[in-house]
Formats: structure tokens, C-alpha cells, sequence
């Protein structure tokens, strides 16, 4: 399980602090699989952040009792100079994974062909949300963090990806940040909203929408 | 700190997992810069065998010789590679946490290991260069260091000094960007001070009490006792330096717990 704590976090601005997440707390359970919805710029992408631990809350604490996943998206994670298949060697590392069959397991599910023996630098946008995706799910996280990026790969991989964390529906929870009502209703079965540095938890993920489209 | 890791599983287990990660990181480092396809390392060796034979070259011509009589290539090549590790891991400092964000999308792997992996690295290579060096030397012209373990010590020495300095410029660089327009200007400039092209005995006494405040230069009269033993005197005090190293060390740890909290990727 995942629980917030009274998590704040503002940033230093040149127009002085912003305060972008404004006391949250929340309890996200295992196997939990939560849309969170929220205007550009409501601070999605870093209460993702913050809840990865990649940034550290300015005040309140983030408790995790689950394996977390670093938050999925359109970049970070990955080195860029290095092949994909070195970065899973590197991510197989770290994580304490056997690396022959980590480098297996991502060079087949990423389906990079020829560039998994590139570096990551030569990948279009589309390839490297994969290779993320695909290192992701071989670590096997607990609980797996998504920014939007689904929406972006192609519809082959997205379905892909779409069963591979079905098949792990059980164990993995899942908390996925997104604009868009219809990416968030494919995958996840209850809801929140983030608004104005306040998330609100809706059990049902239609009057989640609801309240989401009509605001 | 619930901001741990993985669920608390005491403090063996994150022992464990911050060698691995350390391990992980140095590996990887270690493939970047050293790699097959990097001519990083070839430079490694390149500017410090280039120093010492323009060195060697001007003072042949001009028949400059050194105090004590020691040979001046020799002399100028090993400060060399000892600056070498000293400037290298902090001209580094001010941008190695911006250079390494995506790493800390990972939540087991911390600013400390990074860095730490980094100069561990840098120490050892610059350790291999010396070792290189001195190896070169006792077979062809059958120079051989007096206490070469000396030497290799206070490489590590000067290695873990750098580091506690690349700790605080590191955490000082998530404030300022200061750091990163001066460090490179810093190291050049206090370069003659540092003890590499210079030892204690040269100096008038009361000058000598002046320059052995600052600990680079027990550093290197350390290293100069393990090539020398006791044909030159050396001057240097082993717990003066480790207190500064552990001060350094401390501080620079507890800069960048602080500091991390600030960090915006």
C-alpha cells in the first residue's frame, strides 16, 4: 500500500513559490487500479513524481508499502548513450534481477529489433516509451506508475502492454495520470481528480468522469 | 524514513542494496567512459605522458635541474597524475547531478552513490596510470619507487579529499550555478599550491609552517616519500589529513541529504 501524508510540494519560481500540491493524502491499496484525472498543469505529472520518490514532498511524508515503479512517461529512466539492451543490463542491476533473462525478456516484449543494439539516442519517441515499459514490467513492480504515455505507442503495443498488466491485475496496482477520460476508463476501475492541488477520490470511475468532464 | 527504498528491511539489507547499486553504477561508468568505443582512457595516459616528456624536453635544453637532484620528468609526471585525480574529480563536481538525473528516476540509487561511483572510478584509473608509470620506469631505466604502497595510499587519499569537495560542490550546485562558471578557474588557479610541482623542503622554514596548513600538500609529500623514501625529506602529518577527510566527507553527506529535497528533475 501506498498512503500520502499531508504531502506538499511547492517549486521556486522567478514569481515567487508555487505551490503545486497542497496537503494530499491518500491511500492507494495493492492490486488497486486508480485513474488519476487532471487539467494540463494540475501538478499530475509531479505528484507522480513525488509518490515515485524521483522528488522528495517539501513537507509530509510519502509511505510506501509496496515495491513502486519510477514514473512511466515520455522520458527519464533510461541512459541515453547506452544501447537498450545495456540499459537493461544496468536496470537488471540495480534492481537485483538475473540480467540474462531481464535482457531477454525486454529485447522480446520492447520489439526494438536491430536498435535494441543501438543507443537509446537513435530511438524515436514511440520506441523509447517501449523500451521503458518493457523495463518496467521486468522488474515486476508492486505498483506501477504511467503518465499518460500509453496513449502515445501504438495501438499493437498498447494492446500489448494493456494484457501484459491484466495479467498481473491480482498484484500489480496500478496509478495512472492522464487528460483524457477514455485512456484513463481502458485501464483503471476507480478514479480522482486533481484540481488545484487537492485530489479527490471517487470509488466509482463514471462519476469520477463525470465530475471531471462537467468542471 | 519512510522514503526509503523498498520496504524497510533493516539496515543490512539497504547495506546490501547500496553496494549493489554502488557495483551497478561503477560498471556503468565504467562502459561510458572507458569503453571500447570512447578514447576517454587514451587521454588518461595521453596528458600526463605529454606534460612530463615537454617537461623533460625543457629542462634538457635549458639544463634546469631540481633541488635535491631529482630528476625533473619523474617529478613533474607523478605530481601530474596525483593533480590529475585531484583535478578531475572536482572540476566534475558542479555538473555531475545534472548530468545524472535520469539515474534518479530510481529510487534505490542516491546522489551519494553516484558520485561515489564516479570517483571510486576515477581513483582507480587514475591509480592504474601511476602504477602504469612507475612500472615503466623500474624496467627501463630501473628506477624503483622506494615504498610503492605509500604512493597507492596516498592516491586513495587524494581521492576520497576530492570527493568530500565534489560532495559539497555537488549539493551547492542545486542552488547556484555559480559553482559551475568558477570551479574550473578555482582548480587551475590554486593548481601551483596544491604541491604538485613543489615540495615543503624548497620553502624557507617559516613559509614551509604556512604552506603544510593546507593538507594537498602532506598529500603529496606523502606520495613523494613513497617514490623517494628517505633520499629527499618529506614533511607530512597521516591524522591532519584524515581529519580533513572525514570533515569533508561528513559535511558533504549532510549537504546532500539537505540539498536533495530541493533538487527539481
Amino acid at each position: 500500500m501506498i498512503r500520502l501524508h499531508d504531502v506538499s510540494k511547492s517549486y521556486r519560481t522567478h514569481l515567487g513559490q508555487r505551490e503545486v500540491l497542497r496537503g494530499l493524502n491518500a491511500t492507494f491499496a495493492p492490486g488497486e487500479k486508480v485513474g488519476i484525472l487532471g487539467r494540463n498543469g494540475a501538478g499530475k505529472t509531479t505528484l507522480l513524481r513525488v509518490i515515485a520518490g524521483v522528488e522528495l514532498p517539501s513537507t509530509g511524508r510519502v509511505e510506501r508499502r509496496m515495491t513502486v515503479s519510477w514514473p512511466l512517461g515520455f522520458a527519464g529512466a533510461m541512459h541515453y548513450n547506452m544501447t537498450g539492451a545495456d540499459n537493461a543490463r544496468f536496470i537488471a542491476r540495480i534492481y537485483a534481477k538475473p540480467v540474462a533473462e531481464t535482457v531477454d525478456f525486454v529485447r522480446e516484449f520492447a520489439d526494438l529489433g536491430a536498435y535494441f543494439r543501438l543507443p537509446v539516442k537513435t530511438y524515436s519517441s514511440g520506441m523509447i516509451i517501449r523500451l521503458g515499459f518493457a523495463l518496467s514490467l521486468a522488474v515486476d513492480f508492486d505498483c506501477y506508475l504511467v503518465d499518460e504515455a500509453i496513449a502515445v505507442g501504438d495501438s499493437r503495443f498498447a494492446a500489448r502492454y494493456h494484457a501484459a498488466l491484466t495479467e498481473r491485475q491480482a498484484r500489480s496496482a496500478l496509478l495512472l495520470v492522464s487528460h483524457i477520460p477514455d485512456v484513463v476508463r481502458s485501464y483503471c476501475s476507480s478514479g480522482a481528480i486533481l484540481d488545484n492541488g487537492r485530489l479527490t477520490r471517487y470509488d466509482d470511475l463514471d462519476e469520477a468522469i463525470a465530475i471531471y468532464q462537467a468542471a | 524514513m519512510s522514503d526509503a527504498t523498498i520496504p524497510a528491511e533493516g539496515l543490512g539489507a539497504a547495506f546490501r542494496t547500496q553496494l549493489r547499486v554502488i557495483g551497478a553504477l561503477t560498471l556503468r561508468e565504467l562502459s561510458s567512459r572507458f569503453g571500447k568505443e570512447n578514447l576517454g582512457y587514451l587521454w588518461l595516459f595521453g596528458e600526463p605522458a605529454l606534460l612530463g616528456s615537454a617537461i623533460g624536453a625543457i629542462h634538457l635544453i635549458t639544463g634546469h635541474t631540481m633541488p635535491g637532484g631529482l630528476d625533473p620528468a619523474f617529478f613533474m609526471v607523478t605530481g601530474y597524475i596525483m593533480f590529475y585525480l585531484l583535478r578531475g574529480v572536482i572540476n566534475r563536481a558542479p555538473g555531475v547531478i545534472y548530468g545524472s538525473q535520469s539515474l534518479l528516476y530510481h529510487r534505490c540509487i542516491t546522489l551519494f552513490d553516484i558520485i561515489l561511483a564516479k570517483d571510486l572510478l576515477e581513483t582507480a584509473a587514475t591509480m592504474f596510470v601511476m602504477a602504469l608509470f612507475l612500472g615503466g620506469c623500474w624496467l627501463i631505466l630501473g628506477k624503483r619507487p622506494a615504498h610503492i604502497e605509500m604512493v597507492m595510499w596516498s592516491m586513495l587519499l587524494m581521492g576520497l579529499f576530492a570527493h568530500g569537495v565534489c560532495l559539497l560542490l555537488a549539493a551547492a550546485s542545486i542552488y547556484t550555478e555559480v559553482f559551475e562558471r568558477v570551479t574550473h578557474l578555482f582548480t587551475y588557479l590554486t593548481m601551483p599550491f596544491t604541491g604538485c610541482f613543489y615540495m615543503a623542503f624548497w620553502l624557507p622554514t617559516d613559509l614551509q609552517r604556512v604552506a603544510l596548513w593546507n593538507p594537498t600538500l602532506h598529500i603529496f609529500e606523502m606520495m613523494r616519500y613513497g617514490l623517494y623514501g628517505l633520499s629527499v625529506p618529506t614533511q607530512f602529518d597521516q591524522p591532519y589529513v584524515l581529519g580533513w577527510i572525514v570533515a569533508l566527507n561528513l559535511l558533504g553527506m549532510a549537504a546532500l541529504r539537505a540539498a536533495r529535497r530541493h533538487l527539481v528533475i
